[in-house]
């Protein structure tokens, strides 16, 4: 195994969701436009801004968890398939060897 | 009202069992491996797992076809230090549940050269496959998989090629 | 119909690039090393289009397409950086302890890209970066040091140690399960 080569296959460049480009272009057309419409008075009361925050950040933390639980779970199946095909294929092989040699 | 609440819970039952991984007692291999692979999924973990697997990535593509309609996935490895430690009556253990009305061997091989046996068996579900086990044995290790549900064997098997498991060669000779 | 804005900017002077193609042309590179970097797909497209936004503000600065290219890879790299860093929810480890995949195949196949964009998803910041700047986008030590803002020793050796950190554990890896 060439470490040099895997590395770069396994980091080889992909592309980001095919609608990528079109957000971009979106959010660079409403940046400014939506700069210049934030009136004085929508400034948020300081406890109301904490409390929020708090709250995201707990959202946060419960999303990060789920996400990280669904990765692994993730890696669990591609595991488990690998393992399942891979015995399989070893069967068929073995039965196409023998139906190999009592025709032969 | 009594007796049909019973019956009803019977049939219940009845689902449940069907819908139920194969039991399995892992205790005297767990005993005697060196080093074992676990992987157990089902419910909502096994639907959560389904929804990370990429619809871009052609493996995983694949994969996600293959799992989302199953029940449970149920993977065990047990490799052992030397031939010899574990015994055929472990495996026997392994085998009487799947000699059930419902199951059924489609594979049977063993091989003298490499000491290797691998059986498949299929759980007849209607007009379908509702579940599939797999017994593999090396003098070194032994492999337990049990799907729960339908299961596309042509497309597990079609795996092969991918996620560097060597494909079946067709053997073009007629 | 709704029609997409975008405010004037001077093209970019030596090629006359406008924003839309180099975002196009750019796209794939600035995603990937976020990704390669955070390992989450959902952040690292936030991210790269931040990166983008910014190279829009930036466009009237930029001489040509290789000075894009670089200030790309320089952002993109330094921002990801910063977010790894901000992120206290994912604990440090040290280099020893990156987590081993749970199994690997002993062949080149998607499983052990997995495993090995784990492991150096598992890698500690700086290191990180130079893999995936290294291998991903090709670089020398010299071009990543240049990007990265450190001296041309400090990438050798964090380079050299990450190699042989992957290596280690990945042969590790590979003994442990024969399928």
């Amino acid at each position: 195994m060439n470490l040099d080569d895997e590395l770069r296959s396994a980091l080889r460049r992909r592309e980001p969701s095919p609608d990528f480009t079109a957000r971009v272009l979106a959010r660079v057309s409403m940046a400014p436009v939506m700069a210049a419409q934030r009136p004085w008075f929508s400034r948020p009361a300081t406890r109301w801004v904490a409390a929020m925050a708090a709250t995201l950040l707990l959202a946060a933390g419960t999303l990060e968890y789920r996400h990280y639980q669904g990765e692994r779970a993730k890696s669990q199946v591609l595991l488990a398939m690998h393992i399942a095909a891979r015995k399989l294929n070893r069967a068929q092989k073995k039965v196409q060897m023998i139906t190999h040699r009592s025709n032969s | 009202m009594k007796a049909a609440a019973w019956l009803m819970a019977l049939g219940l039952m009845a689902g449940l069992a069907s819908a139920q991984e194969v039991k399995w007692n892992y205790d005297k291999l767990a005993a005697k491996a060196s080093d074992s692979v676990d992987v157990s999924l089902s419910g909502p973990l096994l639907r959560l797992a389904t929804k990370f697997l990429s619809d871009d990535d052609e493996d995983e593509a694949k994969v996600k076809k293959l799992v989302g309609g199953l029940k449970g996935i149920y993977v065990k490895s047990f490799e052992f230090k030397k031939p010899g430690e574990y015994t055929p009556a472990d495996l026997e253990s392994f085998r009487a549940p799947l000699r059930g009305a419902d199951w059924e061997r489609i594979v049977g091989v063993h091989s003298t050269e490499d000491g290797e046996t691998v059986e498949v068996y299929i759980k007849n579900e209607g007009k379908g496959i509702g579940g599939l086990a797999i017994i593999a044995s090396e003098p070194k290790e032994v492999t337990l998989v049990n799907i729960v549900g339908p299961i596309d064997l042509d497309t597990l098997s079609k795996l092969g090629g991918h996620m560097g498991i060597p494909e079946v060669e067709v053997d073009k000779k007629k | 119909m709704t029609v997409l804005q975008i405010p004037e900017r001077p093209p970019l002077k030596a090629a006359g690039l406008d924003f839309a193609t180099l975002v196009r042309q750019h796209q794939a590179m600035v995603f990937s090393i976020c990704w390669h970097v955070l390992h989450d797909r959902a952040v690292a497209e936030e991210l790269a289009q931040d990166v983008f936004l910014s190279l829009h503000q930036h466009l009237a600065t930029l001489e040509s397409p290789e000075h894009v290219l670089f200030w790309l890879r320089r952002v993109t790299s330094n921002r990801a950086l910063d977010v790894l860093r901000r992120r206290q929810r994912r604990p440090m480890v040290s280099l020893e302890n990156a987590p081993e995949p749970v199994a690997v195949s002993s062949t080149g196949d998607p499983m052990l890209n997995t495993a090995l964009r784990k492991l150096v998803a598992a890698l500690p910041e700086k290191a990180r970066a130079i893999v995936v700047l290294r291998y991903q986008e090709d670089l020398d030590p010299a071009e990543i040091a240049r990007i990265l803002a450190i001296p041309v020793g400090t990438v050798k050796s964090q380079l050299q140690r990450a190699l042989a950190l992957l290596r280690e554990k990945l042969s590790r890896s590979l003994g442990e399960i024969r399928l």
